[in-house]
């Protein structure tokens, strides 16, 4: 089988941008997994409400990507907020199965919440680039699916410096590293994790909005994109985000050229195998289990 | 106490002659169902602490199982049924043994995955299960002659199971093993230490609860009279969850009389399937808000509180 270089170029370009966009939705994941210990599963429905803030901030700003993008993204961050206050807060530590009940509750009521309120009708966005794209050689790529790319990467490079150079960022891999420790010197346990549902409902927003325009907007688009997150936090090594982004990259990748060989079938079940196989041979995930390594 | 069981286990037995709405007696038929898998799920969760998603493949394993027996291979109701208890046994075992040696939180995410992948197969592998297309057309059951060809008579095999596989349920967790799952559940450093390994245990539980949702899941596509790939849809678990977690986990009875409450309720609210499960959601959030141990777990908890008030 002769295979084309440049089509292997474009399969892998294809694979990193989606593992970019499947990194921003991990790593929040894995920043609300290392401050407070839970598994949110209504992350794919806040990856709904971004990309559906998308929806309708666009025409509001005339097909503007980046003003809508910022709206998009402080929205769900709104969202995020006022999950934290009501329901959050209230758990503590070690509750872990109620955890994952109580966020299964709000990924089903906002679900259909969105369903009622939107209907199941896929919806286009367009945005101010179209469908235009750079071309390099004879590869191209959407303008949106570039800066999706970009957008998720500096997001990374500024989670990076929040986590590493910040006060703000040292608070939560202190709690994540020893809860205990981190209180005994005086950092406040709600408040860091209040802030660090804010910080990765952003991301999630971040990425929703960044698929809006890539993909078909529904509300049941969250679903399945949580679930390889999910297995994407524990691959990575529960709360180190590094591992977390390799993983996802790596997934992106693989996805793309099992897709791009063999029937989209493959696709789909060479994830779940993989990740199960993975999970079995490393319970503790590919990379340390980290207390939100920075680097 | 036996009384009021005795009491009610005739009343639901009745059920056929008491009513000839096929309606009414089509809900008593997934409350049986229902409750069993939920109840199955109870010795997972409840018993052993486990919180598995995997018993949604087993639902779907046992369903396409039974209907396969029967469709392609020519076998019986009865034989279908068998069928799915044995495949999701050796599944359960296969899966389980793996999955138990991960961590709390990595076992619910590859139960989780695994539910997913047994949807993906259903979904895809066209030519064992014909895809989305489903297995339509699967026959009544029948018993030395005797057909099970209406609802009203279909209701006597699963009232029948349902009272075996609680039976069975009932039994094993009063019994030693029952109490050994929840040692287990509540310091398992303790129990090895008391020199009981709790592998076999909690395999044990999870091999069972794999056996009866897989059978109940076989009954259900016959009452269904189809399977298709929706029968792996998430709602099944999540309503298995809610009954669960409302009724208590850990308490049997508490389960069992969530289960027939959860399922007369989203007939009640058939007005919008939106909105039901709008309500399903506001549900499980208010009972993991204010009674995180359900309604039993809450009894419980009164009742401890009135005695310590009397002890003042």
């Amino acid at each position: 089988m002769v295979v084309d270089p440049v089509y292997l170029v474009q399969l892998a370009l294809n694979g990193i941008i989606i593992g970019l966009l499947y990194a921003l939705i991990a790593v929040g994941l894995a920043l609300i997994f290392g401050v407070l210990d839970i598994i949110n599963f209504a992350h794919g429905e806040l990856l709904m409400v971004g990309a559906f803030a998308m929806v309708f901030a666009l025409p509001a700003v005339r097909l503007w990507y980046w003003p809508a993008l910022a709206a998009a993204v402080v929205a769900t961050a709104l969202c995020g907020l006022v999950i934290y206050e009501l329901f959050l807060s209230r758990l503590r530590i070690g509750e872990f199965e109620r955890s994952i009940l109580i966020t299964l509750a709000l990924s089903i009521i906002i679900l259909h919440v969105a369903q009622y309120l939107f209907t199941a009708n896929p919806r286009i966005v367009d945005t101010q680039y179209g469908f235009d794209g750079v071309m390099i050689g004879t590869i191209r790529i959407t303008w949106t699916r570039v800066i999706g790319a970009a957008a998720a990467l500096a997001a990374f490079g500024l989670l990076y410096v929040l986590l590493k150079h910040t006060q703000f960022g040292r608070a939560m891999r202190a709690i994540a590293q020893s809860r205990d420790a981190a209180l005994m010197v005086g950092i406040r346990p709600k408040r860091v994790a209040r802030n660090a549902v804010v910080l990765a409902t952003a991301l999630c927003g971040l990425a929703g909005a960044a698929l809006a325009p890539i993909q078909l907007v529904t509300p049941g688009m969250g679903q399945y994109l949580i679930f390889k997150a999910f297995a994407l936090v524990v691959i990575g090594g529960l709360g180190n985000i590094p591992g977390t982004i390799a993983a996802a990259v790596g997934l992106g990748l693989m996805e793309s050229f099992i897709g791009g060989f063999f029937e989209i079938v493959w696709q789909e079940a060479a994830v779940f195998i993989v990740m199960i196989a993975v999970l079995f041979l490393r319970p503790d995930g590919l990379f340390k289990r980290g207390a939100m390594r920075v680097g | 106490m036996t009384l009021l069981v005795l009491a009610a286990m005739l009343l639901f037995a009745a059920l056929p002659y008491l009513t000839t709405s096929n309606y009414i007696v089509g809900i008593a038929i997934s409350a049986c169902i229902f409750t069993v898998a939920a109840a199955s799920l109870n010795l997972v969760y409840g018993f052993a602490g486990l919180l598995s998603f995997a018993q949604l493949g087993f639902w779907g394993i046992g369903g396409y199982a039974a209907a396969l027996t029967v469709m392609t291979f020519g076998g019986n109701f009865w034989q279908g049924l068998l069928c799915a208890g044995l495949v999701n046994v050796v599944v359960a075992v296969a899966i389980g043994y793996p999955a138990l040696r991960t961590g709390r939180h990595a076992f619910v995410i590859v139960t989780l995955a695994f539910s997913l992948l047994i949807a993906l197969v259903a979904r895809d592998w066209v030519s064992l299960t014909r895809g989305p297309l489903g297995i339509p057309g699967l026959p009544a059951p029948g018993l030395f002659g005797f057909e099970f060809n209406t609802t009203l008579r279909f209701y006597w095999v699963a009232f029948g199971y349902a009272v075996l596989a609680l039976g069975f349920l009932y039994a094993l967790s009063t019994s030693r093993i029952g109490r050994t799952l929840v040692a287990i559940k509540q310091n398992e450093p303790l129990v090895r230490a008391q020199g009981i390994s709790p592998m076999p245990y909690k395999l044990a539980a999870f091999a069972v609860g794999a056996a009866l949702t897989g059978i109940a899941g076989g009954i259900f596509a016959f009452h269904l009279k189809l399977i298709d790939p929706l029968f792996l849809d998430f709602y099944f678990m999540q309503t298995f969850l809610i009954m669960v977690i409302v009724g208590g986990a850990g308490s049997f009875w508490g389960v069992v009389i969530a289960g027939v409450v959860m399922s007369a309720l989203p007939e009640v609210l058939r007005f919008s399937a939106d909105l039901r499960m709008i309500l399903y959601g506001v549900v499980l959030l208010a009972a993991m808000l204010a009674m995180p141990n359900g309604v039993a777990g809450w009894l419980q908890e009164q009742s401890l509180a009135r005695a310590r008030a009397a002890l003042r």
